[in-house]
């Protein structure tokens, strides 16, 4: 058995893990972290909210989601930061005039030559460009290629392939116990009766377990109609309703409970 | 059908037609191909009175049954997930630590008390396991949970191994175990060492232990 390593600002490495579960970021200019990602830093680093005053230009070339800026951060200078969350899996991944979507609670920091999109799909994010961004799993991040079928809460994002679509298992829910089942919870849901769909080319990304982190609240999206989710309802981080089994729980939220 | 260990927390199984197995309900990450997955009020394998003998033993997880033609991924709850190849032998774990294991396996319930009467059921309250454990029998395989690495550990006729009740996680093969105590006057005062229980296993056979005091 080894003993730890000490690390000094000359033997962190260079954008490139530290161990599974913190990242070092050699920062020259600008990074885009999450708020409260980074746990330790080397050097002249500000962390300035974005939003103020010079950085505003920034925003403009980075976020297109202004209702989301305010997670946001911008660490400017020079120097080493490490970045963690939560002893989660930590990886970093590099994007070459690609397009990847990520579920929002998983990106931790970006290039600000990537830029940030809000995806179609509620509670994801899409960064397109050139550039380096780190994400966190829960597990290692696992890559699969379409056409797979992606049980929702396992999902982490997937790059370069259209959009998902939602399957249900209609075979199962059409069957009279199936049905009754899926509507009453009575006798029990596999919980399996429904999955994000994959298709074409591309990579998916998988986390290899169900836990999933708490979700940010992304922007919400325009009241404005053919804009899927425009009804104003934003996801509040973390805490949901408990949901009655089955489609009971939906009567829940008509009732608005 | 074996289970490919993806990575610690995820393995992949291939089922083809004609071919069944069980997984925790929800446990599914991932598929391709062809698969159903069905609830399964009875918790298993048997009949309705196996699954009577089940809901009074308290082993009864939910499960599902997976059926079809395809590669299912599973994981759970972040937990580490140790594949068990079984050739014959028995395995004895308990119901919520099994993610996903072959429909080839015969699955049964044990009591406690039948390995070391009543210490074995001292055993069993002490552990958390309760009166009940799940047993496993045949050719096939499992995968098992655990909070924290598995390591296995041989147990050889030459000499009993001493495992630490809450981080045992399943054990197989022709194994006697009982309950070890080294309960002494510190203990009575609240000085003890913490680890004044110890389960003993004795026989041939391998036990698995989690590299955590944590249950499931």
């Amino acid at each position: 058995m080894t003993g730890p390593v000490v690390h000094d600002v000359y033997s962190l490495p260079v954008d490139d893990n530290v161990n599974p579960y913190a990242f070092s970021v050699d920062l020259n200019g600008q990074w885009f972290l999450q708020k409260g990602k980074m746990i330790a830093y080397y050097g002249q680093i500000d962390f300035q909210g974005i939003g103020h005053g010079r950085l505003d230009r920034l925003i403009a070339g980075s976020f297109h989601s202004p209702l989301h800026a305010a997670d946001w951060v911008v660490a400017e200078g020079q120097g080493k930061m490490l970045l963690a969350d939560r002893a989660f899996d930590v990886n970093s991944f590099d994007l070459d005039e690609g397009n990847l979507t990520i579920r929002s609670g998983n990106l931790l920091a970006f290039q600000p030559s990537l830029s940030l999109k809000q995806s179609i799909i509620p509670g994801f994010l899409t960064l397109i460009g050139t550039g380096k961004f780190v994400a966190a799993s829960n597990g290692p991040v696992v890559f699969m290629e379409p056409p797979i079928r992606v049980d929702p809460q396992a999902l982490v994002g997937w790059a370069d392939c259209p959009s998902p679509c939602h399957h249900y298992d209609h075979q199962y829910l059409r069957g009279f116990l199936g049905g009754l089942r899926a509507h009453t919870g009575i006798g029990g849901a596999s919980g399996e009766e429904h999955q994000f769909e994959f298709v074409g080319a591309g990579t998916v990304l998988l986390q290899s377990t169900e836990q999933l982190m708490p979700e940010l609240a992304t922007g919400g999206v325009p009241t404005e109609a053919g804009v899927p989710g425009g009804g104003g309802h934003v996801p509040q981080s973390g805490s949901q309703l408990p949901q009655l089994p089955g489609n009971l729980g939906s009567l829940q939220r008509r009732f608005g409970l | 059908m074996p289970f490919t260990v993806l990575n610690s927390r995820m393995v992949e199984a291939r089922i083809g037609p004609g071919q069944r197995m069980f997984s925790q309900r929800g446990a599914m990450l991932a598929y391709r191909g062809d698969v159903a997955f069905t609830p399964n009020i009875q918790g298993g394998q048997g009949g309705v009175g196996s699954m009577i003998g089940r809901r009074i033993a308290g082993e009864a997880t939910p499960l599902m049954t997976v059926e079809g033609n395809g590669t299912v991924m599973f994981g759970h709850g972040g937990h580490h997930v140790h594949v068990v190849d079984l050739t014959g032998e028995t395995l004895y774990v308990e119901a919520d630590r099994l993610l996903a294991f072959d429909g080839s396996l015969q699955q049964g319930t044990m009591f406690m008390g039948s390995q070391g009467g009543v210490m074995g059921m001292v055993r069993g309250q002490v552990t958390g396991q309760g009166l009940f454990t799940t047993t496993l029998k045949g050719q096939g395989s499992a995968a098992v949970m655990a909070h924290g690495g598995v390591i296995e550990l041989p147990i050889t006729p030459r000499g009993p191994v001493h495992v630490d009740p809450q981080a045992y996680v399943a054990h197989r093969g022709d194994v006697r175990n009982k309950l070890s105590t080294a309960l002494g006057w510190r203990d009575m005062v609240g000085r003890g060492s913490g680890e004044a229980f110890q389960l003993e296993l004795s026989g041939q056979g391998t036990v698995y232990v989690q590299a955590s005091e944590e249950k499931l």
